[in-house]
C-alpha cells in the first residue's frame, strides 16, 4: 500500500496552485460578483491553451488496434487526474469547469465513437489553435436522475436524423463546437431506445440557448436549449447503427467501473478543503480555536473530507486497475459533497453575521458546493446504485 | 503513487487470520463471552499462526512488520471477536509505550519474555483520569501508582503499563484485579483494577513518545472496530435481503437500502483512515493526528453501524440468540479505550487548527525524494 503522491504529480499540483491563486480564484469571484459566466473570448482561456489545457486525451490510432480497445494491461492514472481536478476545484470549481476541452462527452466518444467521428470531433482538441469546447446534454426538463425517461425524439429521415426536444443545464453548450445530445428513438424502450448524436454548433434547429442563472458556480455556463427539428447527418450518430444493434444503449459501458464519479467527488473535496482552510484561518485570526466546541467541529469537517478524499482515490485506483468499482465510486460521490457542504456551512457559522453580508469567499463556496450533490448523479442516486450492488435493489 | 494493493505477504497473512477468525473466533464468541476467557486450546491455535511478534523488530525475534500489517490482522480478528482478539494478543497495545518510550532495550526486557509464555498478558491502561470539565489526576507519580481504573478488559496481567500524557510507567506488582461482569469484550475478561502504592519498575518521561504510543493504541483499537463494524454491516445486509415485509425484501424498501449503503460507506471510510494513518507510522511520518482522526471516526461510525445493524433485525436483534446486541455493546466499550474519544478529538482538532500549511490537512504526502 502506498498513500503518497509521486513527484511528477506533486510538481504539477504545485504549478496549478500558482494558476489557481493568481487567475482562477479572482476570475471566480469576478464571475460571482457580475453574475455571468466568463465570456469565451476572455484571455484566460487563451492562457490555458498556452499552458497545454483544453486538450483531448485521445490520440489517432496508428496500426491495427480497433476502436474502443485499449491495452488492458496498462495501468491507468486517473488518480493523478483526480488529484489535479481536486486542486483546481480548490481554487474555483466554476472556473475549472469553464475550461476549454472536449467536455463530459469525451469518454463516450472515445469508447463508442467510430474512427471517423473521433477524427472529426477530437482531432481539433489534440493541439487546439484556440479555446474550443465540447458539451454533453442528457438532462431534460422532465428527466434527470431517471435517464431512461428522456423525451427528446430522434426520428430517422432518409440518411439523416431529426431531433426534437429540450435539454437542460448543459455545461458550456452555447459556446461548444459540438454537443453530445442523447435522444430516444422510442420512449417506451427506455435505455434501449437511446441514441447519442454529435450535434454541431450552427446546425439548423439547435436553438434558443438560455444561460441559466445559478446560485453558485457562476463562472461557467449551464445552458438549456431546444432542438427544433434539428437535422443531423446519419454519420453523426455516435458509434453508428451497428453499435446500437450490438449493445442495448450505453448501459454496458457504465456497468463495471466508473471514473467520473470519483472525479466529481474529488472536486467536492477541493471545494470543501477551500472552505475549511478559510474557516480555520478565520477562527485563528479571531482566537476561536481554543474553544473545544469550535475545534471539534473543525476536526469533524477535516475528518470527513479526509475520508472522502481517500475513498475517491481508492475508487480511482480500482478503475486504473480495471477492477469493479461501482460501489466505491458511488460511495465517494455520496460522501464528498456532504462533507464539503458541512465544511462550508461550518465556515458560515464561524463567520457569524459577517457570513450573511454576501461578500466572503466562504459564502460563495457555500453556494457553489450544493451543486456537487446534484450533478453526476444525486446523493440519492449514488445510494440507489450502491444498493443495486449490495442488496440487488431492483431497477425500479 | 497512491496504491491500495496489499502485496503477497500481507494478503497471505490477511487470509490466514481471516480463516482462523471466521472458523474459530466467530463460531465460539458466545462461549468465550460466557467464560470471560478464551480457552487454552484456542490460545495455542492462535499462537501457532506466529503473529505474536508481528511488530517486533527482527533483531528481537519479531517479524519486523509494521502498523499496516497489524491493523490488517486486527481488523480480521475484530471481525471474529474483538474481545478474543484482546485476550489472544498477549502483548497487545502495551508494546507501544515500551517501543516508543523505552526503545529496543525496554522491548527486550519487558516484552520479549512474555512472548514465550502462551497465556501471559501485558495490559495497557490510560493513566490520566482527566475528564472534560473535571480535575486532572494522574494515576502515577514518580515512584508509585495509586488509584482505580473502573474497568479493564482483562482478569489478570503479568505486567501493567500505564500511559499518560507525560510518559509511561511499567509495573509488575502492587495492582489487584477484582472481577466484574463487564459490558462488552468479556472474552478478554473484565475487572476493576486497583493500584495500591504500586511500585514503578521503570518510568519514562517523554511527551512526544507518549503521544505516539497513544496514537498506536488508538489505531489498534480502531482496527478492531473496523472488523466488528464490518461483520455487523454484512450480517444485517444479508438478513435484509432475506426478510420480507410489505411484499418485498426489507432491503428493497429505500429507507433500508440507503441505510445499508451508508453503513457500508461508514465501514470503508473508517478502514481507509486507519490504513492511511498506519502507513504514515510505517513511513516515519507524523501520524498522531491521523491516528486520532481514525479513532474518532471509528467510534462515531461504529455507533452508527452497530445499532442500525441491530435495528435491521427488529425485535430479534435485541435478543441474545443473535450476535447483534453483542456487536453494539462491544463497539461501545471499544470506543472507551485508548483514553476515549474526546481525547482523540482534542489531538486531531489541535492538529487541524494549528498546522501552518493549508495543504497539511492532506492525508497525502508528496514522495520525499
Ligand atoms: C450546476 C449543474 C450543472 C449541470 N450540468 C449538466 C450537464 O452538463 N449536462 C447534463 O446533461 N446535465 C447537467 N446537469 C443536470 C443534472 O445532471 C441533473 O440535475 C441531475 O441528474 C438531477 O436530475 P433532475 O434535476 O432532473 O432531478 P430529479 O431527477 O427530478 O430528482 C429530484 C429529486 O428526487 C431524487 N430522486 C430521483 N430519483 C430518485 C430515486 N429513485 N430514489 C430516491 N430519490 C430520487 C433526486 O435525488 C432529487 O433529490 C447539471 C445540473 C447542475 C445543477
Amino acid at each position: 500500500m502506498d498513500f503518497s503522491i509521486d513527484a511528477a504529480t506533486a510538481h504539477r499540483l504545485a504549478a496549478f496552485d500558482r494558476l489557481g491563486r493568481e487567475q482562477m480564484r479572482p476570475l471566480g469571484l469576478e464571475a460571482d460578483r457580475l453574475g455571468r459566466p466568463t465570456p469565451p473570448d476572455h484571455p484566460y482561456f487563451q492562457t490555458l491553451i498556452g499552458m497545454g489545457f483544453g486538450r483531448t486525451r485521445w490520440r489517432p490510432s496508428r496500426g491495427e488496434r480497433s476502436r474502443g480497445e485499449e491495452s488492458s494491461d496498462k495501468v491507468g492514472n486517473s488518480r493523478a487526474t483526480l488529484l489535479l481536478s481536486e486542486q483546481l476545484s480548490y481554487w474555483d470549481r466554476g472556473v475549472a469547469v469553464s475550461a476549454p476541452g472536449p467536455g463530459l462527452g469525451e469518454g463516450a466518444i472515445i469508447s463508442m465513437g467510430t474512427e471517423d467521428q473521433k477524427q472529426r470531433y477530437l482531432t481539433p482538441f489534440i493541439n487546439p489553435d484556440k479555446p474550443r469546447w465540447g458539451a454533453f446534454a442528457m438532462t431534460e426538463p422532465a428527466a434527470g436522475s431517471d435517464v431512461a425517461g428522456i423525451q427528446t425524439r430522434a426520428i430517422r429521415d432518409g440518411n439523416d436524423w431529426v431531433l426534437i426536444g429540450n435539454k437542460s443545464f448543459s455545461g458550456n453548450s452555447s459556446r461548444a463546437d459540438f454537443i453530445l445530445v442523447w435522444a430516444t428513438v422510442d420512449p417506451s424502450l427506455g435505455r434501449a431506445g437511446h441514441r447519442a448524436f454529435l450535434v454541431e454548433h450552427g446546425m439548423p434547429g439547435l436553438q434558443d440557448f438560455h444561460i441559466e442563472r445559478k446560485m453558485g458556480l457562476k463562472a461557467y455556463e449551464s445552458t438549456s436549449f431546444r432542438l427544433e427539428e434539428c437535422r443531423v447527418p446519419g454519420a453523426n450518430l455516435l458509434g453508428g447503427e451497428a453499435h446500437y444493434e450490438k449493445r442495448a444503449g450505453f448501459k454496458g459501458a457504465m456497468d463495471t467501473f466508473n471514473s467520473t464519479r470519483p472525479m466529481v467527488a474529488a472536486m467536492a473535496v477541493g471545494i470543501g478543503r477551500s472552505a475549511l482552510d478559510e474557516a480555520i484561518a478565520f477562527a485563528r485570526a479571531e482566537g476561536m480555536t481554543d474553544d473545544p466546541r469550535i475545534r471539534d467541529r473543525l476536526e469533524r469537517a477535516a475528518r470527513k473530507l479526509r475520508a472522502a478524499r481517500l475513498l475517491s482515490l481508492k475508487a480511482a485506483w480500482l478503475a486504473d486497475h480495471r477492477q469493479p468499482n461501482i460501489v466505491e465510486a458511488s460511495m465517494s460521490k455520496a460522501l464528498a459533497p456532504t462533507a464539503a457542504f458541512e465544511a462550508a456551512s461550518l465556515g458560515m457559522e464561524l463567520l457569524g453575521l459577517a457570513g450573511a453580508r454576501g461578500d466572503h469567499l466562504i459564502e460563495k463556496l457555500f453556494r457553489d458546493v450544493k451543486a456537487m450533490d446534484i450533478v453526476e448523479g444525486t446523493g440519492q442516486i449514488q445510494r440507489v446504485v450502491m444498493a443495486r450492488k449490495l442488496v440487488d435493489l431492483p431497477q425500479s | 503513487m497512491f496504491d491500495m494493493s496489499l502485496g503477497e505477504d500481507l494478503s497471505l497473512i490477511q487470509d490466514q487470520v481471516r480463516h482462523f477468525s471466521t472458523r474459530v473466533l466467530h463460531e465460539r464468541h458466545r462461549e468465550f463471552e460466557e467464560r470471560h476467557e478464551v480457552p487454552e486450546s484456542v490460545v495455542a491455535e492462535f499462537a501457532a499462526l506466529g503473529l505474536a511478534g508481528l511488530e517486533l523488530p527482527e533483531t528481537l525475534g519479531g517479524a519486523g512488520l509494521g502498523a499496516l500489517a497489524k491493523v490488517l490482522v486486527l481488523e480480521e480478528l475484530g471481525a471474529g471477536d474483538p474481545g478474543a482478539a484482546l485476550a489472544l494478543d498477549g502483548l497487545g497495545a502495551a508494546l507501544y509505550p515500551l517501543a516508543e518510550l523505552g526503545g529496543p532495550a525496554a522491548i527486550e526486557t519487558y516484552a520479549v519474555p512474555l512472548l514465550d509464555k502462551p497465556a501471559a498478558r501485558a495490559l495497557l491502561v490510560w493513566g490520566d483520569s482527566e475528564r472534560p470539565g473535571g480535575n486532572r489526576k494522574p494515576l502515577c507519580g514518580a515512584h508509585t501508582c495509586d488509584g482505580t481504573i473502573p474497568w479493564v478488559p482483562a482478569q489478570h496481567a503479568d505486567r501493567v503499563v500505564v500511559l499518560d500524557r507525560e510518559g509511561a510507567a511499567v509495573l509488575d506488582s502492587g495492582f489487584r484485579f477484582t472481577p466484574l461482569k463487564g459490558s462488552g469484550l468479556r472474552a478478554a475478561g473484565a475487572a476493576q483494577l486497583d493500584f495500591i502504592d504500586a511500585p514503578i519498575r521503570e518510568r519514562w518521561q517523554d511527551r512526544e513518545g507518549a503521544a505516539r504510543a497513544l496514537a498506536r493504541w488508538q489505531l489498534h483499537t480502531a482496527a478492531l472496530m473496523v472488523g466488528l463494524m464490518r461483520t455487523a454491516a454484512e450480517t444485517s445486509r444479508e438478513y435484509a435481503m432475506q426478510r420480507v415485509a410489505f411484499g418485498k425484501p426489507i432491503a428493497h424498501h429505500q429507507a433500508l437500502a440507503f441505510l445499508i449503503a451508508d453503513m457500508r460507506s461508514a465501514v470503508d471510510a473508517t478502514r481507509i483512515l486507519v490504513q492511511e494513518a498506519a502507513w504514515r507510522a510505517d513511513r516515519g511520518l507524523p501520524f498522531t493526528g491521523a491516528a486520532a482522526t481514525a479513532f474518532v471516526e471509528a467510534v462515531e461510525a461504529s455507533m452508527f453501524v452497530t445499532p442500525n445493524a441491530l435495528q435491521i433485525f427488529g425485535g430479534q436483534g435485541f435478543m441474545q440468540d443473535l450476535p447483534l446486541e453483542k456487536y453494539m455493546r462491544e463497539a461501545r466499550t471499544l470506543g472507551l479505550l485508548a483514553g476515549g474519544v474526546d481525547l482523540a478529538r482534542d489531538i486531531a482538532g489541535t492538529e487541524v487548527t494549528t498546522s501552518s500549511d493549508g495543504f497539511a490537512l492532506s492525508p497525502i504526502l508528496a514522495e520525499e525524494s
